[in-house]
């Protein structure tokens, strides 16, 4: 092709895909419009036309800079939020539960509030209500909460042990120093068994994927994200196709690994895990793919 | 999951738009909310925000009238293609009962289609769903910009790269210009109620 010809239509095609919203690929037809033009030696408007495109492929540094910052979970209108509350709940526990699982926790918060004069649901409002000050406000905001619950008698002493033994381990975990009082319930000393339940599964967010950040080998200063396929408690395990197997080469049994994000349904986090195990599946359909386990530290 | 009332006789079910980032999900919908005035049956919402048309999802709720005596009510949604709202497509992915995978003829998202129909079959597996039973249609959507001088996969390439397994029915579409965005709509309806009167048998 001739190579003005081929220069247009570089530029046309880079001029679509701006208009389409595909910032990268118009950045990469800009910059090989640009590559042509700069070996042409005879041409007249040569540096006007270099600048412009130089000036095209700011903007969308620019813009592309403004998407990849959006936060994750922005404040929905209140039409908005309606309709995720209709959309994904059956009752007016789930509509809440699912306006925190889409990152709306104001308003999430303003109805687990409300909910808990409803007795069949003051339990779970109270725990969603915990949850929704982990993610938006501090540990403080949190265990102020529970003191304050604590000191009136909203709950009934099983149920603020329930909320309890959910929010203890949290603190545990971040290192917050002094332990939450314990309620101590109509006490029935007629036998005195002692038992206490095994702390709920949902102690530990659901995690659907995490984003490791590597320091080292090919990747390095990249962030690449991995599908959680299967979770237990704080224990993550992954599954490597094993075309990546390149990326974990360098993650080795007891490597701890810094700055790891974690995305789970109601919120996100950054924290920091270790590789309790990595082994090759040795058969069945994902046979040659790498099975790691990683475990959570701090989250 | 499909709400069935047989009582009242009422089915509603969910069509999901999935798709990579910008392959005209959206406007697939605004276009179907543009020229099925009398099945809409409510406003389009998209949960957006400034600068981004698909942070989280559009839906549009339309009514078939009735079917085999059952009164028939679909909502039709599209995902978030980037990659950052993966829970967002889970989450909008649930009890789905038919699916419109979009893909994008532009040569340069030849792999981005790819990716997202693997994303697609993974997010359907956590629902303990095959994407070898779930009802789908897939949609060769932009063929209008042949026309600029902008270079496109054949559709027999994007049949080689995404069909050769799955074979369902495909469609080459122009969804700015509506071509084949009706086909394509109404395809994915008839393999969703079939499959759901293989389920619920309300047809007598
Ligand atoms: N030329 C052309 N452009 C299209 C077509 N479908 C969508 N677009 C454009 O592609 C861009 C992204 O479309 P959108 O519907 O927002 O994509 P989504 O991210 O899948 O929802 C917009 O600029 C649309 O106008 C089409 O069939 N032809
Ligand atoms: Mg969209």
């Amino acid at each position: 092709m001739n190579i003005s010809l081929k220069i247009k239509s570089l530029l046309n095609e880079a001029e679509v895909y701006r208009s389409q919203g595909l910032l990268n690929e118009a950045r990469e037809k800009y910059q090989a419009a640009s590559g042509l033009i700069t070996k042409i030696d005879k041409l007249k408007n040569k540096d006007s036309l270099l600048r412009a495109i130089a000036e095209k492929i700011q903007f969308i540094d620019k813009k592309s800079a403004k998407t990849g910052t959006a936060p994750s979970s922005p404040e929905l209108s209140e039409k908005g939020q309606d309709l995720i509350k209709n959309l994904f709940g059956e009752n007016d526990l789930e509509k809440a539960v699912a306006l925190a699982k889409f990152g709306q926790f104001e308003r999430a918060l303003a109805e687990f509030q409300a909910l808990l004069k409803n007795e069949a649901y003051r339990l779970e409002a109270g725990k969603n209500i915990i949850r929704c000050k982990l993610a938006t406000a501090s540990l403080d905001d949190a265990v102020a909460q529970y003191q304050q619950w604590f000191s009136q008698d909203l709950f009934s002493a099983v149920q603020l042990e329930s909320i309890r033994v959910y929010l203890q381990p949290i603190l545990d975990k971040k290192g917050f120093g002094t332990p939450l009082p314990v309620p101590v319930g109509e006490k029935d000393d007629a036998d005195g068994i002692e038992f206490s339940m095994p702390e709920p599964e949902e102690e530990m967010l659901d995690i659907t994927s995490i984003g490791i950040t590597f320091t080292n080998g090919t990747h390095k200063g990249k962030m690449v994200e991995f599908d959680v396929n299967f979770q237990s408690g704080d224990m993550l395990s992954l599954i490597v196709a094993k075309n990546d197997r390149g990326m974990i080469e360098d993650l080795n049994e007891g490597d701890d690994i810094e700055d790891v994000q974690f995305y789970s349904p109601i919120a996100m986090f950054k924290g920091t895990a270790v590789v309790a195990t990595k082994t090759a599946i040795q058969s069945g359909p994902k046979q040659g793919d790498f099975c790691l386990d990683l475990k959570i530290l701090t989250a | 999951m499909a709400i069935f009332n047989l009582k009242k006789k009422e089915i509603e079910c969910k069509v999901v738009f999935y798709g990579p980032g910008r392959c005209g999900k959206t406007t697939n919908l605004e276009y179907i909310f543009k020229s099925y005035k009398k099945q809409i049956t409510g406003e389009m919402v998209s949960i957006n925000t400034e600068g981004d048309r698909t942070l989280f999802f559009d839906f549009l709720p339309m009514g078939l009238g009735k079917i085999k005596g059952c009164d028939v009510r679909v909502q039709l949604y599209t995902v978030p293609g980037q990659v950052k709202y993966s829970s967002t497509r889970k989450l909008v992915l649930r009890g789905v009962d038919g699916i419109v995978f979009v893909a994008d003829s532009l040569e340069v998202r030849r792999e981005k289609n790819m990716l997202s129909l693997k994303d697609l079959q993974a997010n359907l597996k956590e629902y303990g769903k095959s994407i070898f039973k779930v009802p789908l249609i897939l949609q060769y959507n932009k063929r209008d910009l042949a026309d600029e001088g902008i270079p496109l996969m054949s559709t027999e390439q994007m049949e080689k790269d995404l069909n050769r397994q799955l074979k369902v029915p495909s469609f080459a579409a122009s969804a700015v210009k509506g071509a084949g965005v009706g086909v394509t709509l109404k395809a994915c309806l008839m393999e969703t109620l079939k499959s759901l009167q293989r389920e619920f048998k309300w047809a007598e």
